[in-house]
């Protein structure tokens, strides 16, 4: 029986250590467990969430990422993000929207089939964007009037109104184009569908067992090319530290959300890779009484001091080891129509002028400082910049449901750290956090109502673009938010994995595509 | 004695009905489920839709109705989080945690028993000194600290057993005994009191008069006596083991109930939560009530007081 000493070489158990164990009943064992991540052509995930049934099934995608994570696998889309492209032709060969905006068609790309060897046809995808009841699912029907397939490979999705951002929905924010097939589905049934799912992805669907494991199998035929892993087993192990010691042992190959010190410990760890994935999940404090004059957060001065009071990179650094990017902004980086900012400033000394400026030589009482609980760190790090200036508040946190909810019924007052990992685009985050009736907007600036209404009708990209600019640098102009960063989700692989497939597709948190992950030889 | 039984009924019915209650309450105070599953920043209309989906804009009443309606269907709904019927997860959970349970349970009495005999015997000595050690530190170390130490010692340092999962008894040995050790540590105090009461009763010292060898005195006629009570501690405790060895499932990803109630409060998966609380609370009024009705069978007097 071996161990390894501190030199990484291997020695033998002293007589006592025998003893002690023995006394435990361990010794008696006399085994050495077999390892998961030993076996050729397999490697395994250790997961962070429950991985849940209903994520077998695109038609049940709810508003968030973690479902694409496995969708990425067993299923595919017509169109989505991938490493080259923020909406890449998968499924679809091609597509093109009609000069007036009022349809899409998409041609069926040829040869891709699903798992049980069926070609994937336009009756498959109408019948996928009828079947969807995920989280978009009104919104995105009530503005499709129709669903055409005059062929086999040919499908046209036509609107009630020019929309915009149709193929954002259909790419990325939504599982209305994960393609399931209709025959089999229509032949089993919801119910079973989800314990033994079909579809068109990398991977085959071999196993689950709820709340232990799930395994996949690549399938050969997949159009893009044949994945190079033979296996793929996804483990849930709630802990982190538990994670971390499985992938440090070799039981897992590949471990999620790995954080703070045990991030720290992991980047120590010989054989260990850390890998942080930029998510779209920006972080700002938002100055919820910036409208009422009364407030001290309605003098422009005051919410630029905040701005330049926080060390930005420092709390990156402190909190997740430097990886989480100062993007300065509240729309994330990778979103399409992202305008970007000139980059953030750390200067103690201009946010003490500005508020001695604006009447505050001996800093203020600045009141609440709302959060959610999970990320208090967070604001513990910004406080105290904020206490440093001379603005001095009070940590609020609030359990992350009730905070969400205080967010959007307008409940919170004073200063609040938000975030948001919504899917879409810049249009579609500003609706939701600047522009008039957004459900987190707590007033409204009309320069920017203005802006985004216009975009709203515009079908020319290059103009949309620029209009989506301007109310971006309206907003950072004025300082309506004070950004803090945009969250790096840390990750790690052990050293059998060549490419981890964490990180190529952009914002995306876990391993994809599937079928560009590789062993090392 | 029938009176006795319909009244003891009835009491458990209250408290099943209150514990109902209770959970029901109890779970919707901490807020609302459909803003877990969604994106921070998702629409109202996407949260609406959810709660429309999950049947939380229904007046609080018709949603209790519809909570007590679904134990007598047998129906108890679906999990908001994995979107299958509640049973079917609670079941496919249920014999991970009946394993645990008895190992742990198994690991606990030959750990606790021994230990509390030896300690009651050689009272302020060495070994009375180790086991007092022993039940502090398994009643005061939280279980996820002794997880934790376990997997650092057993998997990281020494590589012996797995650090987490299910399937092999490799995987057993450290959830059973991180969550065995509180159980042996008061198996342990209640075997040690009880065996010196005993030693100090009249029987005893009239078995030592006669002059029996001291193993038979301890090994035959206290050992038995003293043993009652904590065969009664270890069967509640049993129970107990297989409804809440959540920290112990979550560090050591061992996929048994406590696991599935930890996901349910983690997710507000309301149904998951009721259904494991309520039959665990279940299975605890109906060990109660089977031992109320014995104790009455074997003692006259608790009848006719009561």
């Amino acid at each position: 029986m071996l161990r390894k000493t501190e030199s990484g070489s291997p020695s033998r158990l002293s007589r006592r250590d025998v003893m002690a164990l023995s006394a435990l009943g361990i010794v008696a064992l006399g085994q050495r467990t077999a390892m998961a991540a030993g076996a050729d052509g397999q490697l395994t995930w250790a997961v962070h969430v429950s991985l849940a049934p209903t994520w077998f099934d695109p038609a049940e995608t709810p508003g968030i990422i973690t479902p694409f994570m496995l969708l990425y696998a067993l299923h595919d889309a017509m169109v989505k993000p991938m490493p080259d492209k923020a909406a890449a032709p998968c499924l679809a060969e091609s597509w093109k929207m009609a000069p007036d905006g009022l349809s899409y068609q998409f041609t069926v790309r040829a040869g891709a089939k699903f798992h049980n060897g069926e070609p994937v046809t336009a009756e498959d995808v109408k019948f996928s964007f009828e079947r969807y009841r995920g989280t978009s699912a009104a919104m995105m029907k009530e503005r499709v009037k129709a669903v055409e397939t005059p062929d086999a490979r040919t499908v046209n999705f036509v609107l009630k109104e020019p929309w915009p951002d149709f193929l954002t929905f259909y790419s990325s924010a939504s599982g209305a184009g994960w393609i399931v097939p209709k025959k089999y589905v229509e032949k089993v049934g919801d119910e079973a569908f989800k314990k033994a799912p079909i579809g068109a992805g990398p991977y085959k669907f071999v196993s689950f067992t709820p709340g232990v494991e799930l395994v996949f199998e690549a399938f050969d035929d997949y159009w893009r090319k044949p994945p190079t892993v033979k296996r793929l087993v996804f483990k849930v192990i709630p802990e982190e530290a538990t994670r971390l010691a499985a992938l440090t042992r070799g039981e897992v190959d590949i471990a999620y959300s790995i954080r703070g010190e045990l991030a720290e410990q992991l980047r120590k760890t010989p054989g260990l890779t850390l890998k942080a994935v930029v998510i779209q999940g920006p972080y700002w404090i938002y100055f919820a009484d910036q409208w009422d004059p009364k407030s001290p957060w309605h003098d422009q001065r005051v919410r630029e001091a905040v701005r330049v009071a926080i060390d930005h990179k420092a709390i990156s650094e402190a909190l997740t080891l430097g990886f989480s990017p100062i993007t300065n902004s509240i729309i994330p980086e990778n979103f399409e129509f992202f305008w970007k900012p000139p980059p953030a400033v750390y200067d103690p000394k201009k946010a003490k002028e500005l508020l001695a400026a604006a009447g505050f030589r001996s800093g203020f009482d600045a009141g609440d400082y709302y959060c959610d609980s999970s990320y208090s760190n967070v604001a513990e790090a910004v406080i105290n910049y904020l206490q440093e200036a001379g603005i001095r508040v009070k940590m609020r946190p609030l359990e992350r449901a009730a905070f969400y909810a205080g967010y959007s019924q307008k409940k919170l007052k004073n200063l609040i750290q938000g975030a948001s990992g919504a899917f879409g685009n810049a249009a579609t985050r500003l609706a939701a956090f600047a522009v008039k009736g957004g459900a987190y907007a707590y007033g409204n600036y009309p320069e920017i109502d203005e802006l985004y209404a216009k975009q709203e009708a515009e079908l020319d990209v290059a103009k949309r673009t620029e209009l989506l600019h301007r109310a971006q640098q309206y907003i950072h102009e004025h300082s309506v938010y004070a950004p803090i960063w945009q969250l790096a989700f840390l990750n790690a692989h052990g050293k059998r994995v060549g490419e981890s497939g964490l990180g190529l597709i952009k914002g995306h948190a876990y391993s994809a595509p599937y079928e560009d992950v590789t062993i090392k030889k | 004695m029938k009176h006795y039984i319909i009244r003891r009924v009835g009491y458990s019915l209250l408290s099943l009905f209150l514990l109902s209650l209770t959970i029901f309450l109890f779970v919707r105070v901490t807020g609302d489920p459909a803003s877990l599953l969604v994106e921070p920043g998702a629409s109202q209309a996407d949260i609406d839709s959810l709660r429309h989906q999950f049947g939380l804009d229904e007046p609080m009443w018709v949603q209790y109705w519809l909570f007590v309606r679904s134990f007598f269907t047998g129906d108890l709904g679906q999990s908001f989080y994995y979107r299958v019927p509640v049973l079917d997860l609670y079941f496919e959970r249920l014999p991970n945690s009946l394993l645990l349970a008895a190992v742990a349970m198994a690991m606990s009495l030959v750990i606790g028993i021994p230990s509390g005999v030896l300690a009651a015997v050689r009272v302020g000595g060495f070994w009375d000194s180790a086991g007092k050690l022993f039940t502090l530190l398994g009643l005061s170390l939280p279980s996820f600290f002794i997880g934790l130490l376990l997997i650092l010692i057993f998997t990281v340092t020494l590589g012996w057993l797995p650090s987490s999962g299910s399937g092999t008894i490799a995987h057993l040995l450290m959830p059973a005994f991180t969550l065995g050790w509180y159980f042996a540590a008061a198996h342990m105090r209640l075997t040690r009191s009880s065996m010196l009461e005993v030693l100090g009763s009249e029987y005893v010292k009239l078995a030592r008069l006669k002059g029996l060898p001291e193993a038979l005195v301890i090994g035959k006629h206290a050992f038995k006596n003293a043993l009652i009570p904590v065969i009664t501690l270890a069967g509640i405790n049993l129970v107990v083991m297989i409804n809440v060895a959540v920290v112990v499932e979550t560090v050591f990803a061992w996929p048994g109930i406590g696991r599935l109630l930890y996901e349910g409060v983690t997710f507000r998966d309301f149904p998951v939560v009721q259904t494991v609380v309520v039959i665990g609370g279940s299975m605890i009024i109906l060990v109660n009530l089977l031992v109320d009705i014995l104790y009455a069978l074997i003692d006259p007097r608790i009848r006719l007081e009561s």
